[in-house]
């Protein structure tokens, strides 16, 4: 039996490549629909090739050989010899599957940045205001201002602005200028220029300014301040402009989700990015036999690479030969994925735009300062010390939004490089959803 | 068009369309705080919007630390601010 944990379009190309192929496959995802954090097909503003997303679905959803459980959050997985074990909850019930064959599709989530006012109502990913848009059919506010890294944040202000809200700028700290780093990934995705130039005419159609070299530094609550920043992410020019708005979204780029691969003990590796993936052979087989990942959790690549991957790793579970043309189409757009990293590094000069009363863990309330105190008074050399001494990271998210940039301000405290023993460890957490005792005591017993 | 769906928070009627998460449909209807925080009385609402960082956690009918961004709104529950 296989399974696939996650229905984004890396799952849903892997159910399809092995549905199609004449064998049965489940798929068990979180959500109620289909199509992960980024194929969300409830507004009427769908963007760029948005219909791309219907072959999957048609082929995949109501096939006799897809088993679908959707709505299902998986906490945990074992393994015996032959055979996984994926624990999980349904609508409160405890419930397990077994699989011989397992295919882990589970995604990403925004990375974000701390600065002064993160925390009041207004500021939040452009992963929610996407979510709220395309899930949910409400805009995040009246007027908005994006603000981070990277090419996410582009479809991001056009929904908003298509969907009615008054985008009045996005803000983006890297040059465009570092994609000329990278000819060839540009060359071998020529169709990326007309997405581009798509999202160019949404623009100018809607009006939203775009400016580079740019980030916003603090959020009041109805208005953000802007700084010039320079390309190490230090400020070069602080409070050059303040713009009213009522709802602020922040991105840095992405986190894989790697906590389930990691319980089952899939080896890991630290990406240029910083990011913790796993580390896959050329069929998306992970160190684990009969385990396949896919997606953003063996590197960020959006989309299009998760389509490939998962194609891919569908195929290689059944034992298919992988055609040429489909390990070409993974390579090209691995490479564009490496261009992504070069063009949109978050570097190390954020750091400066804290001050001591600025929030870094949100769940535990724990202040810049309190984190320096526990390095300098309290000799913490490391997050985890830190974590003992502050709490930060130790609240309802396990870490998933702060344990990163606290290690990262830890480390620059003290100006040492974050060991990549350590990206892993704070990457990585017990229990992939939170679950009350009895559950726990249960899925254990039960092994 | 979907139909509405009944609810209240912290006493107060809402209403929102069906299928829409408890944190849609209160932002919706102008909530800009579903909680405030544990130590500094901070409010907080949604933040990741996805499930992953817990910032609007409501307790929904009875039942503590639901994500509002997750659950989707039911006819007549009730949904209080988490202390």
């Amino acid at each position: 039996m296989i399974a696939i944990i996650g229905a984004g379009p890396a799952g849903l190309a892997a159910a399809r490549a092995i549905a199609l192929a004449g064998f049965a496959v489940t798929v068990i995802d979180a959500a109620q629909k289909p199509g992960g954090q980024y194929w969300r097909h409830r507004s009427t503003v769908d963007g760029y090739k948005a219909t791309r997303s219907e072959k999957y679905f048609s082929t995949v959803m109501g096939n006799p050989l897809v088993t679908y459980i959707n709505g299902a959050q998986v906490w945990s997985a074992t393994r015996s010899e032959k055979s996984i074990y994926i624990n999980y909850l349904q609508s409160g019930v405890e419930k397990r599957l077994t699989c011989t064959d397992l295919i882990l599709t589970t995604g990403a989530y925004d990375r974000s940045l701390p600065f002064t006012g993160w925390d009041k109502p207004g500021s939040m990913t452009p992963g929610a205001a996407q979510a709220l848009l395309k899930g949910h059919g409400v805009i995040a506010g009246k007027s908005i201002v994006i603000s981070g890294t990277g090419p996410f944040l582009l479809p991001v202000a056009v929904g908003l602005a298509a969907g009615g809200a008054k985008v009045e700028g996005v803000f983006e700290a890297n040059s465009p200028l570092r994609w000329l780093r990278s000819p060839l990934a540009l060359l071998l995705n020529p169709e990326k220029a007309l997405e581009l130039l798509y999202y160019l005419k949404q623009f100018r159609r809607y009006s939203i300014p775009v400016r580079f070299g740019k980030a916003v530094t603090e959020f009041t609550g109805h208005s953000v301040r802007i700084s010039d920043v320079n390309s190490d992410m230090t400020i070069k020019k602080t409070n050059v402009r303040e713009i009213d708005c009522n709802v602020i979204a922040t991105g840095w780029g992405f986190v894989p989700d790697i906590t389930l691969g990691g319980i089952l003990g899939c080896n890991q590796v630290v990406d240029k990015d910083g990011t913790v993936v796993f580390s896959v052979d050329n069929n998306q087989r992970s160190s684990i036999e009969n385990i396949w990942i896919a997606g953003e959790a063996t590197g960020i690549g959006g989309s299009d690479l998760a389509l490939a991957e998962g194609h891919i790793a569908g195929l290689s579970v059944i034992g298919k030969r992988i055609p040429f043309s489909l390990n070409f189409s993974k390579f090209r757009k691995r490479l564009f994925a490496r261009a992504l990293q070069v063009s949109y590094p978050v570097n190390p000069g954020w750091k400066k735009w804290l001050n001591r009363q600025t929030l870094i863990c949100r769940c535990e309330e724990v202040s810049c300062g309190q984190i320096l105190d526990s390095v300098e008074e309290l000799k913490a050399e490391d997050a985890r010390t830190s974590k003992l001494f502050t709490r930060a990271g130790m609240g309802l998210c396990q870490g998933r939004i702060c344990s990163r940039n606290v290690a990262e301000i830890i480390g620059e405290s003290k100006e040492l490089r974050v060991s990549d023993s350590e990206r892993i460890a704070y990457s990585n957490r017990p229990i992939a959803a939170p679950i009350s005792l009895g559950t726990l005591g249960d899925g254990i017993s039960s092994k | 068009m979907n139909s509405k769906v009944n609810f209240t928070f912290n006493g107060t009627q809402y209403s929102g369309e069906e299928g829409q998460s408890v944190a849609a449909a209160l932002l919706n209807s102008g909530v800009t705080s579903l909680r405030s925080t544990r130590f500094n009385g901070e409010p907080r609402t949604i933040f990741c919007g996805i499930g992953i960082c817990f910032d609007c956690v409501v307790k929904i009918d009875g039942v503590a630390n639901q994500r509002a961004c997750l659950i989707a709104i039911t006819e007549g529950s009730q949904i209080e601010s988490s202390q």
